[in-house]
């Protein structure tokens, strides 16, 4: 089963493409920020500065970890999802549900491999780049040199091993239940159901959110601290409403079928239909956008507040402060860029799987117009589903800290930093989305639909 | 209709539902040509059902193509009743095909994400034309399938999977109905069902039905069969019986394996 693990990575290395983007550029984000262990070990910092950099490691790394797994367990389902009529081929030439789960393991963890090894140059680069940001702030004195060692080598190379296997294991789980036949008509259809584990998952992550934002409002009040706690709580909120993504996305679908009949014409009409039963893929790329929207906007926010919160007291910022200011947008820029991956990707392996159905709504009478106004009317639907939920997930930490700050419930700011997160959500979306489809749809109708 | 070319409808004999003139496709580049069909010229009257028979690599599948605006031929003209498939682009042929062509395939590409109904209607949504569900109904329940209106693909049998993409091809009403390889991925019996429907929708609609098959059987429930060879039509049968069309399919197989060794093919 190893070998054949390999040989369909070797020969199938576009339908990985996004799981190894994901582990790679997690692996380079925690290897990264990981280094800063080393460099507080290598260099011998004492005090304040060792402080700092031990936090960096393991705050922000922590952050992004918890990203990561979440994005390489999403990616990998779908490429999962998306062979499920090669594993129910492989289930009825004989393979043992076992074996199939140790082939997809298998994948993902050579892949992890190669992808953390690859992570060390962009990593040193990255810490690099941490660490003058850290110097430039005068949060850690000039002399600390940069160090990269076992730490970050051990804790990189390991997460994301365990963080793929995790995932792997995950995704196995669903693709090698039920009989050979079942899953033949199951890969035709795809509306994935909430399981029990990922509705319980779903309530611890909203319960991290809400109790983060209890203790900024009661605990911290008044306190700059309160960042610490408000901080985290849009991304938990953003990781429990994803994990609900499919069902709401369901319910979003139903929705958008009366308008998108009456306005969208045929196209709208084969958008809504074709929603209905496409929830799971719909529901994987909705993910990156609520994350995108949820820490973006959160975090926007929560420093435009602290700002004048700041300003309101008559106060200057102190270096710390500063530090902090900048941290933030590194976190955000961090963020933003690895969901807008995680996004990109996801659309374009889920576009370019549709290739068949594209074909068969040609040869059924579609212009190519028709197909790509469909698709543009499902990333429409897409992209407002998780904006609303996105910004959901922000309020989780912007109000909270508003009223611990400033007790106001409404978080200061301009309006258009908010307008411009959700233009760059939608134009990133709509752009990914209908490029793919071009490509996709060149190829003739007949051939893609024979395929 | 703006398409229709007005000095091909005068010229064309009446009744007529496909005409092709002198049709070549030739596939790859210079030095490395093949050529899949070598000067096809044929005609078929309306509400007629017509096998096309060949040994593999014959261009059966290439005339099919060709004639069903899926592709371009090389050179030559194709017209569906009466209107000729000119130049334009994907848009274009696409719009050319829904106002005249149904399509049934071997592997059915039915849309799995809508249900029978759904996919029964979808040809006429796209074309942006009044979508009759009555008449979509009766059609369903004429194919036998009545009682599964809201069934999505992947709960059909195979048999029951044709049977939707011919309800789909009849509910529009084309000129002209193209099967390719209708009964190859069916059982005996799902097989028989399926021809029966498309020779009914010949017999009572006056449907025109052009069949390619490598079948003698399914052949045989077709009005007049055509054979091709090399990209060539070799011969013509009327009244076609399974047995004599598998005796001739016998021969012609001989016949190229001949004239390819005396080629120094």
């Amino acid at each position: 089963m190893l070998g054949l693990a390999l040989r369909s990575l070797r020969k199938r290395a576009s339908a990985f493409a996004a799981s190894f983007l994901a582990m790679l550029l997690g692996a380079t984000m925690v290897m990264g920020f990981a280094s800063m262990l080393d460099t507080a070990e290598g260099s011998g910092a004492t005090g304040a500065a060792r402080e700092t950099l031990t936090t960096m490691a393991t705050v922000v790394g922590g952050w992004g970890l918890l990203l990561v797994v979440f994005a390489v367990a999403s990616t990998l389902t779908l490429s999962v999802r998306q062979r499920a009529a090669e594993m129910a081929l492989l289930k009825s030439a004989g393979a043992t549900p076992g074996q199939l789960a140790r082939m997809i393991v298998g994948e993902a963890a050579g892949l992890a491999l190669v992808a953390a090894l690859a992570a060390i140059a962009p990593a040193i680069a990255a810490g690099r780049a941490l660490l003058g940001l850290l110097h430039d702030t005068g949060q850690v004195p000039a002399e600390v040199g940069y160090h990269f060692g076992p730490a970050a080598l051990s804790i990189g190379i390991g997460v994301t091993l365990v963080s793929a296997v995790a995932a792997a294991l995950i995704a196995a789980r669903r693709a090698v239940r039920g009989r050979a036949a079942e899953s033949m008509a199951a890969a035709a259809a795809d509306d994935a159901r909430l399981s029990k584990k990922r509705i319980v998952f779903a309530a611890l992550f909203l319960l991290a959110a809400a109790s983060e934002a209890i203790v900024t409002v009661t605990v911290m009040d008044g306190s700059s601290d309160a960042m610490a706690t408000s901080g985290q709580a849009d991304i938990f909120a953003g990781i429990g409403l994803a994990l609900l993504a499919p069902a709401i996305v369901r319910r979003a679908a139903a929705l958008a079928a009366g308008p998108l009949r009456a306005l969208g014409g045929a196209a709208g009409d084969l958008a809504a239909a074709t929603m209905r039963r496409r929830t799971g893929a719909l529901a994987s790329a909705v993910t990156p956008v609520v994350l995108f929207v949820g820490t973006a906007v959160g975090t926007l926010y929560l420093q435009a507040t602290e700002n004048a919160a700041m300003d309101a007291a008559g106060l200057a910022k102190t270096p710390e402060d500063k530090s902090i200011e900048t941290l933030n947008f590194v976190v955000i820029g961090m963020v933003v860029l690895f969901t807008a991956i995680m996004l990109v990707n996801t659309l374009i392996a889920a576009t370019a799987h549709r290739g068949r159905e594209f074909g068969q709504t040609r040869l059924a009478g579609a212009t190519p117009r028709q197909v790509l106004t469909a698709v543009a009317l499902e990333s429409a639907v897409l992209t407002v589903t998780g904006v609303v939920l996105g910004t959901v997930a922000s309020v989780f930490t912007i109000v909270p800290f508003g009223l611990a700050r400033r007790d106001s419930a409404v978080p200061d700011g301009d309006v258009r930093t908010y307008a411009a997160v959700v233009a760059l959500a939608a134009v990133l979306t709509g752009l990914t989305a209908f490029g793919a489809t071009r490509r996709t749809i060149r190829v003739p109708a007949v051939e893609a639909a024979l395929r | 209709m703006f398409g229709r070319n007005r000095a091909a409808a005068a010229a064309q004999a009446p009744g007529e539902a496909l005409r092709l003139e002198d049709v070549r496709k030739v596939y790859g580049a210079e030095g490395n040509r093949v050529v899949a069909l070598d000067g096809v010229s044929l005609s078929l009257p309306a509400g007629s059902f017509t096998a096309v028979m060949g040994p593999s690599g014959s261009g059966k599948s290439t005339l099919l193509q060709c004639a069903a605006g899926l592709d371009r031929p090389t050179a030559g003209r194709v017209f569906v009743d009466g209107a000729e498939l000119s130049g334009g682009g994907e848009a274009a042929l696409t719009r050319f095909r829904r106002q005249r062509i149904g399509f049934v395939f071997q592997q059915f590409n039915l849309l799995p994400t809508l249900d029978v109904l759904q996919n029964a209607v979808l040809p006429l949504k796209l074309a942006g034309r009044r979508v009759d569900r009555s008449r979509a109904r009766a059609v369903l329940e004429r194919v036998g399938l009545g009682d599964r209106l809201h069934h999505l693909p992947a709960e059909l049998s195979g048999g029951q999977q044709q049977r939707v993409a011919i309800a789909r091809a009849l509910i529009t009403r084309p000129r002209v109905v193209f099967a390719d390889e209708p009964t190859g991925a069916l059982d005996t019996r799902s097989a028989r069902d399926v021809l029966e429907l498309l020779r009914e929708s010949v017999r009572e609609y006056g449907q025109t039905v052009v069949m390619v098959t490598h079948d003698p059987v399914a052949a045989s429930f077709a009005g007049s069969v055509l054979y091709l060879a090399d990209g060539r039509i070799v011969g013509h049968q009327a009244a076609p019986t399974a047995e004599a069309v598998a005796e001739r399919m016998t021969r012609l197989a001989d016949e190229v394996e001949r004239q390819r060794a005396t080629a120094g093919v």
